[in-house]
């Protein structure tokens, strides 16, 4: 390969997304004189870091060759059972521990249907969907739950070196999920799965163990969301997290992860859920009314998978 | 009188001459055997009579008037129409709609078309209701409608490419009886076939083919199993011949006992290659997989294997037939697909290392010479030989004591055969046992110590060196059994 010619479809495909999102920046930093503002961006961040600690999950899932819609539902639930349990009297990080393992033991039982049950995932988390969410409602009445203790307030609105404290949580989350990914032989068996189930279980991986690993993971994910949320919202409500899956899913694949599995990564989905959450931001600067912020974000989606669909059939 | 005839066909592959100048003709009313090795054209020849794919060079003939097929419709609007081995129906569809697919416009009259299903599914002797859905359907019912569907076409020339490779004894004297029927109403059909037996039992001339030329067309009645067996390997040479060594110490046995299938063993011996020969359907094709645990009821030795994790944890590892399904992981690069099978080998505390990896790889790459010698490029932009490379680094850094080769070297080419070939000599003189299933029966002669020959789901004999090229194919067709 010569240095003088650039590439610049390999560029493209590589970068891409990036160059994406500065584009985003640069126009909306002109239409908007209050868009490039420091407490802006910062406030950009705080209101991607659910969606994104859902989506890092959900990129695990999904470069898995699985997806999980019972994200929003889990969501609600972990919500209001960790919310029930620090209200109750129960210190509050044992509380924020019970509902990330309530997360984590819904995560399996999702991950033991698909493993070991062989149902297509979309039809489980489907099931799940409905079920958690019908838990969530059971257990409060139907009821917000409200008075917690004042950790969650330092959750939700502290600030640690300049960033607030759901913006590291995001960060270290994503953090966890790259090393996962790329650095252990679990993730390595992820990628191997999601990219050739077959020639995984032939070379002596365990593949329904990781399969119901990477369900589990999703779970714990949305439980984090969850207590991330009720520390910003200062209470928990059972009908919490409604379409949060659809928005985790859009950031995994705007941000490149395939939905056939085994490729992506993590940075992607934080690029991902950036230029969403860029978007949302930038349209409600411009007071663009909300019904037609829903359409924009659904063009925008279309449009990054289409041009991912030309640069990767040019390349193969 | 002479319905087809082709004539100085030939079709070129790139470089390869799949066929040079083959010719071919066809009676009103015969059935016409077409035989030769894997690779000899046979499959080629028919495509281009179907209208699969074009000739280079050669004309076609059909009732005296030159014809030249541009695809496969065309081919059936002038009666020729073939019965693939990959079954061409569509599953969830009733067998009356499949009867009629591609010729239903509008709305479509149910009970019109029942009662034709009806007639059809008759002259084929298919006593089935024509709304059964497809899937529901044997192997060889499958076939018969898809001979139905044929017939529906006005099909005067039939081709049967392997028809009876999936068939139970009972279905195939069912699928004879049917072709002796077309055949006394005047069709014509080409059989595609391994088996002479067969081709003895219900041809009335066969043509042999060999490395994409014409042997010869014999009546059945002027030849022998014996003359066809010569034809078809002619004087070939016997490259990889390996030396009869003797090897004493056994590594163990496998005793394959799956349910409705007659139980196998087959013991293997440090630094053997066991060859496991037979045609499609015999049951040599099933042996590999039950010895990898993929299948209910296999024990090496004591040890039960009954999933590739329990074989693999015995010291037994598969080089599957199909590498790019069951071997590789495309996406990912040279060296993760080597580290696959060894992934708990090459961690610590659950992180991968680097080093351990890096070295791993460096390995194998140089042990097989794999080309380019690039970790890091991914197994999709790999040649076919190449990536076989990979699929055996993977499974031959798991250690194991025996190995088990599925058709090691399909889809890959000549000069990368020779070298997997030395590869596979050398890891026997390593000391590991070796059960090698091919349908190459030069590969076969040239690699294996011992050669075991299935028929109808069992060992019907077993053949030690030296081998003649005559001998194995004899055995393997039913030649020997019809002597």
């Amino acid at each position: 390969m010569s240095l003088a010619r650039v590439n610049w479809r390999e560029l493209f495909a590589r970068f891409g997304l990036v160059l994406a999102l500065i584009a985003l920046v640069i126009i909306l930093s002109l239409l908007s004189d209050r868009f490039m503002t420091q407490s802006n961006l910062i406030n950009v961040l705080r209101q991607i870091s659910i969606n994104a600690i859902i989506a890092a999950g959900m990129t695990v899932v999904i470069i898995g060759r699985g997806i999980d819609l019972s994200v929003g539902s889990l969501l609600a639930l972990t919500g209001v059972v960790g919310a029930a349990l620090a209200v109750g009297g129960l210190p509050a990080g044992i509380a924020i521990a019970a509902a990330l393992g309530l997360g984590l033991a819904m995560g399996v039982f999702n991950g033991a249907f698909v493993a070991y049950a062989g149902i297509a995932p979309f039809i489980v988390t489907l099931a799940g969907l409905t079920i958690f969410r019908g838990m969530a409602l059971a257990f409060t009445d139907g009821r917000p739950i409200s008075g917690l203790p004042p950790i969650f307030m330092t959750i939700g609105y502290g600030s640690f070196l300049g960033l607030p404290v759901p913006v590291w949580i995001m960060l270290g989350f994503l953090l966890l999920t790259h090393v996962i990914l790329r650095y252990t032989a679990l993730g390595r068996s992820i990628y191997a799965i999601g990219g050739n189930e077959e020639a995984a279980r032939l070379s002596g991986i365990p593949v329904r163990r990781v399969l119901l690993f990477t369900f589990a993971y999703s779970g714990l994910a949305a439980a984090l969301a969850s207590v991330v949320l009720n520390g910003r919202l200062n209470s928990a409500q059972p009908s919490a997290g409604v379409m949060f899956e659809l928005d985790a899913i859009a950031a995994v694949v705007v941000g490149g992860t395939s939905l056939f599995g085994g490729r992506g990564g993590v940075f992607g989905t934080l690029v991902g859920a950036l230029i969403i959450g860029v978007i949302n931001n930038g349209m409600n600067l411009l007071n663009v009314p909300s019904f037609y912020q829903q359409i924009v974000k659904g063009g925008v989606i279309l449009g990054a998978l289409l041009i991912e669909r030309v640069v990767s059939t040019r390349r193969s | 009188m002479t319905l087809l005839a082709m004539r100085g066909v030939t079709k070129r592959f790139g470089a390869v001459a799949a066929l040079s100048g083959v010719d071919f003709d066809l009676e009103a009313g015969e059935v016409h055997a077409l035989v030769g090795e894997n690779g000899a054209g046979k499959s080629t020849l028919m495509k281009i009579l179907a209208g699969v794919q074009p000739l280079d060079d050669g004309t076609m003939t059909l009732e005296g008037r030159e014809v030249r097929f541009r695809n496969v419709s065309d081919a059936q609007a002038r009666g020729v129409v073939m019965v693939y081995q990959e079954l061409a129906l569509v599953p969830a569809l009733s067998v009356a709609e499949n009867l009629f697919l591609g010729t239903l416009t509008g709305i479509v009259r149910y009970r019109a078309l029942r009662e034709r299903a009806r007639a059809l599914l008759a002259q084929v002797d298919l006593d089935l209701d024509p709304e059964t859905e497809v899937e529901r359907l044997s192997i060889g019912e499958k076939q018969l409608v898809e001979i139905a569907r044929a017939l529906a076409r006005e099909g005067r020339v039939l081709v049967l490419d392997e028809p009876t490779a999936a068939l139970s004894s009972s279905e195939t004297e069912r699928l004879f009886e049917l072709i002796a029927k077309v055949k006394a109403a005047g069709v014509s059909v080409v059989y595609i076939s391994h088996r002479l037996e067969e081709v003895f039992r219900i041809a009335d001339r066969v043509t042999v083919l060999r490395d994409g030329r014409l042997v010869g067309t014999r009546a059945l009645g002027d030849t022998t199993p014996d003359e066809v067996v010569e034809m078809m390997v002619g004087s070939a040479v016997h490259r990889y011949q390996r030396p009869d060594r003797h090897r004493d110490e056994r590594l163990g046995r496998f005793e394959l006992d799956i349910a409705g299938e007659a139980p196998i063993e087959i013991t293997v011996h440090a630094g053997e290659i066991v060859g496991l020969a037979g045609v499609i359907g015999s049951g040599r094709e099933r042996v590999l997989p039950s010895a990898f645990g993929l299948r209910d009821g296999a024990r090496w030795g004591e040890q039960p294997l009954r999933s590739p994790r329990e074989a693999i944890r015995a010291g037994i590892m598969l080089v599957p037939s199909d590498r790019k399904s069951q071997g590789l992981v495309l996406e990912l690069s040279v060296q993760e697909n080597v580290s696959l099978g060894t992934l708990s080998r090459l961690q610590r505390f659950g992180f991968m290392r680097p080093e351990a990896e890096r070295a791993q790889t460096r390995h194998w790459i140089d042990m097989l010479s794999l080309r380019p010698p690039l970790p890091h490029k991914p197994v999709r932009e790999l040649s076919g030989g190449n990536q076989q490379k990979v699929v055996l680094a993977k499974a031959l850094a798991i250690e194991p004591t025996v190995l088990l080769l599925d058709e090691p070297t399909r889809g890959v080419d000549v000069g990368a055969r020779a070298e997997l070939y030395d590869v596979i000599d050398d890891l026997s003189t390593r000391g590991l046992g070796l059960l090698l299933s091919s349908s190459d029966t030069e590969e076969l002669i040239g690699l294996s110590d011992r050669i075991l020959v299935f028929r109808g789901g069992r060992v019907i004999t077993e053949l030690r060196p030296p081998f003649t090229y005559e001998e194995v194919v004899a055995h393997v067709t039913g030649a020997r059994q019809l002597a």
